[in-house]
């Protein structure tokens, strides 16, 4: 009987949980039901402010995996000064981002120098069909009203120029 | 060193014993043993190959590569920014620490070092993965033996550890944190108070399961005097880490070599114990993770100010050279030898991860074991499927 007293504490182990768990609560969040909420930084999904955006490519380039698709012709804006010459401008035909490839890793949003993409902590986009994974403009345009404020940073960190 | 104790010399005399009966005339009809690929114990898909005489083991060899990825291939297609997304998918549990190495070694090419904020944050950032880890080992550990609370234990502890890697670099799992020169960004507002607070969280923790598993009667008849590894057998295949510490060897590549990285800033104890045997390295891991926990609090009392990121070009080339850097994660020794022909991208990384050859002593050590002690050893000689195969 020397393997009694582990099997007695293994049972008041129980016993507490079960007590612990009906006083304050399970530590799991039922999610559909309940939701948490992940931290501001968390990378969830990848927003584009389409205006800031030039398809200079820096992005398709850096993307370890390759799931970036940009395709963009030029075209002539009115010029900013009246009496001045039409400026070429970039504009966006196609920004795609296949979220089956993606593998979160950010270098896109890091290498962007325009501004034109930002980590959302989004998370529930997931689709039945593989194909409904690729975000077209328009899907991460509307992704841009969930990307937080960045937020503030701990003491005795170095102010952001 | 050579003193070999009791049990050491009875698990001897049972694998020569073994070897002896290979040799019999009179031999029985062995049985050859699949465990694995898919096996809910072997954490992944390693196979074992077991040939037994009875309920003894014999032979036995692990066959590894059902799950190579070939990142050393991949890292010379990809820029030295792109590797570390990579790389911390090596050993997934504890992905900070994969990248560490291979910053520092390109690091150590660029002959830049980080600011000694960013040092602090990369120091604690690794101890957390390594808490991660381990933890989620320790609970482990109870499953392989039919023990199933300590698990619920400890995947209720460590989500508050991965809550604070998420918090601070975005990625549960994969951080992606670290870039050459420095961090990507700083702490987030009120993070050194939340760690101090999960800090406290995880030190009840580990008495919990210090008391719970560890006190437990079953769980030492098992895993006391089992797969007992002698210093210099450990040596000589190359173990690293706490399977290695596990057998008496004082031997820590964090206070052993100077990095530019914070442990040599705090003072912690490297925990060794004699027995080499199964609840020896089951132990040592326990008391490691306390002990990181201790390195994480006094690094969050001295952490200077200042930029978190040294002045790097905007497009990183890394100069023609040659670099190795290891350290000390959770699983042992990991480390990259970083050959560089002055391109964007690295021309030749070998990588060198613990799991690789901690299990390269499976063969020595199953010899005369019984079957149900493959899995206890098998669990405590604790490896990660990533990492065996890359």
């Amino acid at each position: 009987m020397p393997k009694l007293p582990g099997l007695i504490k293994g049972l008041g182990v129980t016993m507490g949980t079960l007590v612990r768990t009906v006083k304050d609560g399970a530590n799991t969040v039922q999610y559909p039901h309940a939701k948490e909420s992940p931290p501001v930084r968390a990378r969830g999904v990848i927003a584009l402010r389409e205006d800031n955006c030039t398809a200079c490519m820096l992005c398709a380039r850096s993307c370890p995996d390759w799931c970036i698709y940009i395709e963009a012709h030029k075209q002539l804006a009115p010029p900013r000064r009246a009496g001045g010459k039409p400026r070429q401008v970039n504009h966006l035909d196609r920004f795609d981002i296949d979220y089956a490839l993606c593998m979160y890793c950010g270098i896109c949003v890091e290498v962007c120098p325009f501004d034109a993409l930002f980590w959302s902590p989004e998370y529930e986009y997931s689709e039945p069909r593989i194909a409904d994974l690729l975000h077209d403009k328009t899907k991460l345009g509307e992704w841009m009203e969930t990307v937080p404020e960045a937020p503030a940073l701990e003491v005795g960190a170095e102010k952001k120029k | 060193m050579t003193m070999l104790s009791e049990r050491q010399q009875l698990s001897y005399i049972a694998s020569q014993a073994a070897d002896a009966r290979l040799n019999v005339e009179l031999e029985t009809e062995g049985m050859t043993l699949n465990i694995g690929p898919q096996h809910p114990a072997t954490h992944g898909t390693l196979r074992i190959i077991a040939r037994l005489d009875g309920e003894q083991v014999i032979w036995a060899e692990p066959s590894a590569g059902y799950m190579h990825r070939g990142y050393e291939k991949l890292t010379e297609v990809r820029t030295f920014p792109q590797v570390t997304s990579l790389i911390n998918r090596i050993d997934w549990l504890g992905s900070f620490a994969n990248e560490v190495p291979f910053i520092l070694a390109a690091e150590k090419l660029m002959e830049i070092e980080a600011p000694p904020r960013a040092q602090h944050i990369r120091t604690i950032l690794f101890e957390l993965s390594r808490i991660a880890n381990v933890g989620l080992f320790l609970g482990d550990l109870g499953v392989q033996m039919g023990a199933i609370t300590p698990v619920f234990l400890a995947f209720r502890d460590r989500e508050y550890v991965l809550n604070l890697i998420e918090g601070a670099t975005g990625g549960r799992f994969h951080p992606n944190f670290d870039r050459i020169g420095g961090l990507k960004d700083d702490l987030p507002q009120g993070w050194i108070d939340e760690t101090r607070q999960v800090m406290k969280k995880l030190r009840g923790f580990c008495d919990e399961i210090e008391d719970l598993l560890f006190g437990n009667e079953i769980f030492q008849s098992r895993t006391r005097g089992i797969g007992v590894i002698p210093a210099d057998v450990a040596r000589q295949y190359g173990l690293s880490g706490a399977n290695l510490r596990a057998s008496g060897v004082d031997w820590d590549l964090r206070r052993d070599q100077s990095l530019p990285m914070a442990w040599d800033k705090v003072d912690f104890k490297v925990w060794t114990h004699p027995d080499g045997d199964s609840w020896a390295r089951c132990w040592v891991r326990l008391q490691e993770v306390r002990e990181s926990t201790k390195i994480v609090d006094q690094l969050l009392d001295t952490m200077p100010a200042g930029p978190v990121m040294a002045k790097v070009p905007r497009i990183i080339k890394v100069p023609e050279g040659e670099a190795w850097v290891s350290t000390e994660n959770p699983l042992g020794e990991m480390g990259y030898y970083v050959v560089s022909k002055g391109d964007l991208g690295p021309f030749r990384v070998k990588i060198r991860s613990a799991s690789f050859n901690n299990i390269s002593i499976t063969p020595w050590v199953l010899k005369g074991v019984y079957v149900p002690d493959i899995i206890t050893i098998l669990a405590s000689l604790y490896f990660i499927l990533g990492d065996i195969d890359r």
